[in-house]
């Protein structure tokens, strides 16, 4: 299990190189100069050259790049253009307000797929089937920006004790979290409905159900905790998703993440932000994926074989 | 201890709930004001880029930098008049090179210090510091000894005095007959020296200036809070209490805001426009003027076949600007010329060129442009543009050109206009920084400005004489006389079509008073009050916040 561990750290931290690397290259192709970006479109040529030595800009690319890498392992990701500001600071300042829209999405979405997907692997072909099937395939299709502004249409004509957008205690978390788990929650019921109709034919089943045990108890203690598995695996990818930033919700309901800080980064040409944002991300996305082999393993002895 | 995945799902729903209620808690807002409290609510779409003045070159920063911060001069509330500020008088040479202005003695920085004339001389010093990397910097290396300062041969830039705490005085190496308005543009604002430097690139997250209004908290993406400072100069003023504005909130977002009452102060949406004209109720609220900006499409002429003056003028035949109009709702002025209505200089007899897509064929054949021309024309990728320019290709499609569209992002489509020979056409504005035709005429059109901002690459000898000559002329009936000569010239050579200036228009609540849109720069927030029997009292920041 131990080699196991490193291993999975080492890939990631290679991954994590590679992202780096990946969107350093990037950046420095866009066609925009970062001195203009800061001193202006009117800044005379010896300002535009005082910047690019200030910032080492006028350095080869490869020592910008190895230069950046030994800050950023100090934790040192530089500092936004646009904002003037530490991007380290700007992303820590955004990551909690993502985290908490982040969770409660996950929750939400996690609870409404599971109860749908046992509802309809109860009732599998059955008109509550039906109607989850029709309702679910509804919910993944509808896209979650329309979604987010019906419902903040529909707040500000009906609802008027939600707040409208921003992020200002728990109600205001109501609108965002539901906008962006009903897709999820669509997505997970179907598939948990597909792995109970697949589990309830096994043999362990027919089993315990031989040995008198209610419907009930039959699909919770023992099709359930085999059925639900595989969305361990999709749901810590998407909670990495989350957790990297929602860019379409959070600009919908003006939340204040870390997704409307990249989208204001790209906008802004803002390098250093783009750069950060980018390999903060990564970074969830990698500790994400090794939290998720990890618990696998756990969950299903058989995989620690493998 | 093994766990069953019904225990794990419980402990991590538990973790999960304990986050989000730390994450809440975290974000709750300060606690509120009092309930009499006169707050301006606000909604902004992007953060705030900046409240140094040093370092602010955009309407989003210069909306608080100028309720924050206090300028020898200032414009009136909804003209272009230059009004005293730090300064109670001043004096300018005839020949505009020596400036002198007496300040107040009673203006205060937010941290209790007087502002002095050495505060001004280190702010514009500041300005002129490669280090702080300031767009403002050009505005003032007329100064005498700035390049030597900028250079870091000289401890202060020599054209700026300081004979004793209240005056100060200003001398230039040319005549410059906008130096005072530069003076009252942000950049010239007063900071206090030992606060910049404790905070140094931070300075902007704790802003201390002198005027109306103090930063009281700022969080990134969330909401910037002014409060009322209570040591500024004019007694009585400001009349808020405090400007609460919220950060981020989309255009649409804050109409719905805007409608349930929860802000005071709206853009209106496009999608919304009509709707609220045709609302008796809602149109008495709006406000809107003519803004000091021209769009246009602009030609290089260095570029085949513009480089030939029938084509640039057939291009303004064919395109039909009142469509234009038209289609944002009203929501413009159709341009006959370069300068915006209400610019000094700008002449309303002017004929430009009007619809005639017959004479723009005519001309188009003298030039030998054959039927099935397609030429690109590079545009922001936004969908307002994307719609004119669609108009545009209809129009010049019955001339038999067949325009192509490139829409781009903002940042790529300077770079790519600023090469010579890479952009035959695009779709860009200017809006003036001053009240004076040389802010159009000559950054837009001298060919000293070719790779900067004179972007069609256009240049006549004539201009550039008429254009050297006005730029040292103080005496306005001369110099306004000059620049429309010039204007003459600039709309025969055609090197744009004039399209449009754009009118600005916002919506306020019915308690909202005092709300003036000025031509060039943003609303002044200190101006406005709120009605005391209309407003709507509630939230914001408590009465521990608002003391200082």
């Amino acid at each position: 299990m131990l080699y196991y561990l490193i291993k999975r750290i080492a890939f990631g931290a290679l991954v994590l190189l590679g992202a780096s690397l990946i969107t350093f290259c990037i950046a420095f192709v866009i066609p925009a100069d970062p001195a203009v970006a800061i001193a202006g479109a009117k800044a005379d040529p010896h300002t535009l050259a005082t910047i690019r030595a200030q910032l080492g800009l006028d350095r080869p690319l490869y020592v910008q790049y190895v230069r950046y890498l030994g800050r950023a392992l100090h934790g040192d990701l530089g500092r936004s253009y646009a904002r003037r500001q530490s991007v380290s600071g700007l992303i820590v300042a955004r990551f909690s307000a993502t985290a908490v829209l982040a969770v409660c999405a996950m929750m939400l979405s996690l609870v409404l797929g599971t109860l749908g997907g046992l509802v309809a692997g109860a009732y599998r072909g059955r008109a509550p089937d039906n109607v989850l099937l029709t309702l679910s395939l509804t919910l993944v299709s509808i896209p979650v920006f329309w979604l987010g502004t019906m419902f903040l249409v529909g707040a500000a004509a009906y609802v008027r004790w939600l707040p409208l957008g921003g992020f200002d205690g728990a109600r205001s978390l109501i609108l965002p979290s539901f906008a962006l788990a009903l897709g999820s929650a669509g997505y997970y019921s179907r598939i948990l409905q597909a792995n109970l109709a697949e589990v309830v034919g096994q043999d362990y089943i027919r089993a315990a159900r031989a040995k008198g045990l209610s419907p009930a108890r039959v699909m919770l203690h023992h099709a359930l905790a085999n059925a639900i598995l595989p969305l361990v695996t999709l749901a810590g990818l998407d909670f990495a998703g989350l957790l990297s930033g929602v860019v379409l919700t959070e600009t919908v309901f003006n939340w204040p993440g870390l997704g409307r800080l990249a989208f204001e980064a790209v906008f802004n040409l803002d390098i250093p932000l783009i750069m950060g944002t980018v390999l903060f991300s990564s970074f969830l996305i990698v500790m994400a994926n090794l939290v998720v082999d990890l618990l696998y393993a756990w969950l299903d002895p058989r995989t620690r074989l493998a | 201890m093994r766990m069953a995945p019904h225990g794990l799902l419980a402990g991590a729903l538990a973790s999960a709930l304990a986050l989000v209620c730390l994450g809440c808690r975290a974000h709750q807002p300060a606690r509120l004001f009092p309930p009499d409290a006169a707050v301006l609510r606000l909604a902004l779409a992007d953060d705030v880029p900046t409240l140094d003045p040093a370092a602010g070159y955009d309407t989003a920063s210069w909306e608080f930098e100028q309720v924050l911060f206090d300028t020898l001069l200032r414009y009136a509330s909804d003209s272009n008049e230059l009004r005293p500020d730090l300064a109670l008088s001043w004096e300018v040479s005839p020949d505009a090179r020596v400036f002198v202005f007496h300040m107040r003695a009673d203006a205060r920085f937010t941290n209790g210090r007087p502002v002095t004339s050495a505060d001004l001389r280190y702010s514009i010093e500041r300005v002129l510091n490669p280090k702080t990397r300031s767009q403002g910097v050009q505005y003032f290396l007329p100064l005498l000894g700035a390049a030597d300062f900028a250079a870091g041969r000289a401890a202060h830039a020599r054209g700026i005095e300081t004979p004793d705490p209240y005056t100060i005085i200003f001398r230039l190496d040319k005549p410059d007959p906008i130096f005072l308005h530069k003076l009252a543009m942000p950049f010239a604002a007063a900071v206090p020296k030992e606060v910049v430097e404790r905070w140094g690139d931070d300075f902007a997250r704790h802003a201390v200036g002198s005027g109306p209004f103090m930063l009281k908290e700022w969080l990134s993406g969330q909401r910037l809070v002014l409060i009322k400072n209570p040591h500024y100069f004019i007694p009585g003023r400001p009349k808020l209490d405090a400007i609460v504005a919220l950060i981020g909130v989309n255009e649409e977002l804050q109409w719905l805001k805007f409608e349930a009452g929860e802000i005071d102060v709206s853009s209106i949406p496009p999608a919304e426009f009509t709707y609220v004209m045709k609302t008796p109720r809602l149109k008495t609220l709006t406000i809107h003027h003519v803004t000091a900006t021209t769009n246009y499409l602009g030609m290089n002429c260095r570029m085949a076949p513009f480089s030939d003056v029938r084509v640039r003028q057939a291009f303004n035949y064919a395109v039909n600007k009142q469509k234009l109009v038209a289609i944002l709702n009203g929501r413009g002025v159709v341009a006959r010329g370069v300068l915006p209505p209400g610019m000094p200089g700008y002449d309303p007899d002017i004929g430009g060129y009007p619809y005639d897509p017959a004479k723009a064929r005519r001309l188009l054949e003298q030039a030998g442009v054959r039927a099935g021309f397609a030429p690109v024309v590079w545009l922001t990728a936004d969908p307002t543009m994307m719609i004119l320019g669609q108009s545009i290709q209809q129009d010049l499609a019955l001339v038999g050109v067949d325009l192509l569209l490139k829409p781009v992002a903002w940042g790529p489509l300077l770079d790519a206009v600023r090469e010579p020979r890479a952009v035959q056409l695009f779709l860009l504005g200017w809006g003036a920084d001053f009240p004076d035709p040389q802010n159009f005429l000559e950054v837009l059109f001298s060919k000293a400005q070719w790779g900067a901002n004179n972007d069609t690459f256009y240049s006549d000898p004539k201009v550039e004489e008429l254009l050297a000559q006005a730029s040292v002329v103080a005496e306005p009936a001369r110099r306004y006389a000059l620049y429309q000569q010039i204007q003459q010239l600039i709309v025969g050579d055609a090197p744009w079509v004039f399209l449009y200036h754009p009118v600005a228009y916002v919506i306020r609540q019915p308690w909202v008073r005092g709300i003036r849109l000025h031509p060039l720069r943003p609303a002044r927030l200190d101006h406005i009050y709120l009605a005391p029997s209309v407003a709507p009292r509630g939230t914001a920041p408590s009465a521990a916040d608002i003391t200082p």
